[in-house]
């Protein structure tokens, strides 16, 4: 594969806090259009790395880059090319409770592009569109007036706006009920593929890696422990791995149970 | 205490750049607007109701000692000037660092643990200029508003316990105000309530700005943001003090000599 076709490329990648060493030498790469996701159990570092190619926390020793571009000396006004290229959804909404949907979808337009109110209406509609939610029902009501799945969705439209070739999903299910979960899992596999992005997710759920993931990798301490092609991770024997395949596995079959089991009584 | 040192050194340098990005980037007129009414309208009835009772308190204190002198009629006078030089000033601000300063502070905490910082930054905009600055000014400029909506409440109340407990009439209390009241008291008030408001403009939004860990988090933020304030107020108090009498003393000298 040719170094362009790279969008996003970890090397040597060393983050501390303090005198705990989060990630510890994660060197991988991510080609253009694929689904990448990053399992580990929490506090490995999987938000860390995210954050990490949004310049939101700086590496310590490495290299990031974005689409060739390396970000290790970005000063801190150069990272808005970057952060339009990578669309964050982060694990909480975090959307801003003071502004309407509508507003909170339009900030990235009016910021990075300048746009009136006026002006990102259009697109804020087409955005809600792409994650199957009603403008008219819903721009202008507060996040708090909406369910959390809802706000979850909409987060996902406001990353989508400034037409991002590269999106970073932060746990993005985290809170979520099985139904919402499995709405947004199809909605990151739509979107990717629709809008040909690159997308990197970073989560504790297998069940959600196996239903999207073009190639997975488990992060342990720090340290990358395992990685590949769906069905090759699904033979790893990895004790981590097997246990999260595990886990997988139990919640598939609760949820077969619950399904066939005729309902309440 | 060289922690304490190191905390105020990174709160200055959090001011200096909040300050840095208002002199590049500006600062959005229509939120500094919404702040500044936010401010006045959630403090300006409990500011009104203490400034109230202050000026009934002043009235009392200060009643006893002049009518002894038979100098009841300075009562409004000595009452006020007391309240703008000293009381009121001091008393905005504990009234704002209890009610404005906690509530900032827990914003912005609450901000930063549900990532809505994190998403100002990736949508493309600075939260210097987007929440911080707007809020530093909107303390500021409202300190002023509340200050005298405070003291107004406080001769009310200098009023009316004049009247009920000394049997000044409302036109007596007031009649030697502007006599007593001197422009320096006015100045030193306005002054303390100017570095008052710095103060809590700069410590509530530094601590709810640099939060960490969750709800509890927050929690831990709005306590430290209350004690710094608190401290940071009163040893402030007393060095406004000292520098406004020490400026009134060379001033009076001057005067003397030309």
């Amino acid at each position: 594969m040719s170094v362009a076709s790279w969008d996003i490329e970890f090397d040597g990648l060393i983050k501390r806090f303090g005198e705990r060493t989060i990630l510890n030498g994660i060197s991988f790469r991510v080609a253009r259009g694929e689904i990448i996701f990053i399992l580990g159990t929490s506090g490995t570092g999987k938000s860390v790395l995210l954050k990490t190619l949004t310049g939101l926390l700086r590496a310590d020793a490495g290299r990031v880059l974005v689409q060739g571009q390396d970000l290790t000396y970005l000063q801190e006004e150069a990272y808005l090319d970057v952060r339009r290229k990578c669309g964050m959804v982060f694990q909480h909404p975090a959307l801003f409770d003071s502004l309407t949907i509508e507003e909170n979808i339009a900030f990235g337009l009016q910021r990075h592009l300048g746009l009136s109110l006026e002006a990102a209406r259009p697109r804020v509609r087409e955005c809600l569109d792409l994650v199957h939610l009603d403008y008219d029902e819903l721009a202008e009501l507060l996040p708090a007036q909406i369910s959390y799945g809802m706000q979850k969705r909409v987060s996902l439209a406001r990353t989508l706006a400034v037409q991002p070739q590269i999106l970073l999903f932060d746990e993005p299910t985290t809170g979520l009920d099985p139904v919402t979960t499995k709405q947004i899992n199809r909605l990151i596999l739509e979107l990717s593929r629709k809008l040909q992005t690159t997308s990197m997710v970073v989560s504790h759920d297998m069940d959600c890696a196996l239903e999207i993931a073009d190639r997975i990798i488990v992060l342990d301490q720090g340290r990358i422990i395992e990685q590949g092609r769906v069905d090759e991770v699904k033979k790893s024997p990895v004790p981590l791995v097997q246990d999260f395949l595990a886990e997988a596995l139990a919640g598939h079959a609760e949820t077969t149970s619950s399904d066939s089991g005729g309902g309440r009584p | 205490m060289i922690m304490a040192l190191q905390e105020v050194g990174r709160c200055l340098r959090f001011v200096a750049e909040a300050l840095d990005v208002g002199r590049r980037k500006g600062v959005s007129g229509r939120e500094v607007m919404t702040q500044i009414w936010k401010v006045t309208a959630q403090s300006l009835g409990t500011t009104a109701l203490a400034g109230f009772f202050v000026g009934a308190i002043m009235a009392v204190q200060f009643a006893l000692q002049v009518k002894a002198y038979g100098a009841l009629g300075y009562l409004g006078g000595l009452a006020t000037s007391g309240t703008v030089r000293q009381v009121g000033p001091l008393l905005i601000a504990f009234m704002l660092s209890g009610k404005v300063g906690a509530f900032t502070s827990a914003e912005l905490g609450t901000m930063r643990v549900t990532e809505q910082i994190d998403a100002i930054r990736c949508l493309g905009s600075n939260p210097f200029r987007e929440i911080i600055l707007p809020r530093m000014i909107a303390i500021f400029v409202a300190s002023f508003a509340l200050l005298a909506a405070g003291l107004l409440a406080s001769i009310g109340g200098g009023i009316l316990l004049a009247s009920l407990f000394a049997g000044i009439n409302p036109d007596e209390y007031v009649r030697h105000i502007p006599t007593l009241v001197a422009p320096a008291s006015v100045a030193i008030g306005l002054f303390k309530c100017a570095v008052f408001a710095l103060i809590l403009a700069s410590i509530c939004t530094f601590k709810g700005y640099t939060t960490t860990g969750g709800a509890k988090g927050v929690g831990r933020s709005v306590v430290q943001t209350a004690v710094a304030t608190m401290v940071s107020i009163v040893i402030a108090d007393w060095l406004t003090s000292v520098i406004a009498e020490a400026v009134i003393e060379v001033a009076m000298a001057a005067r003397g000599e030309g």
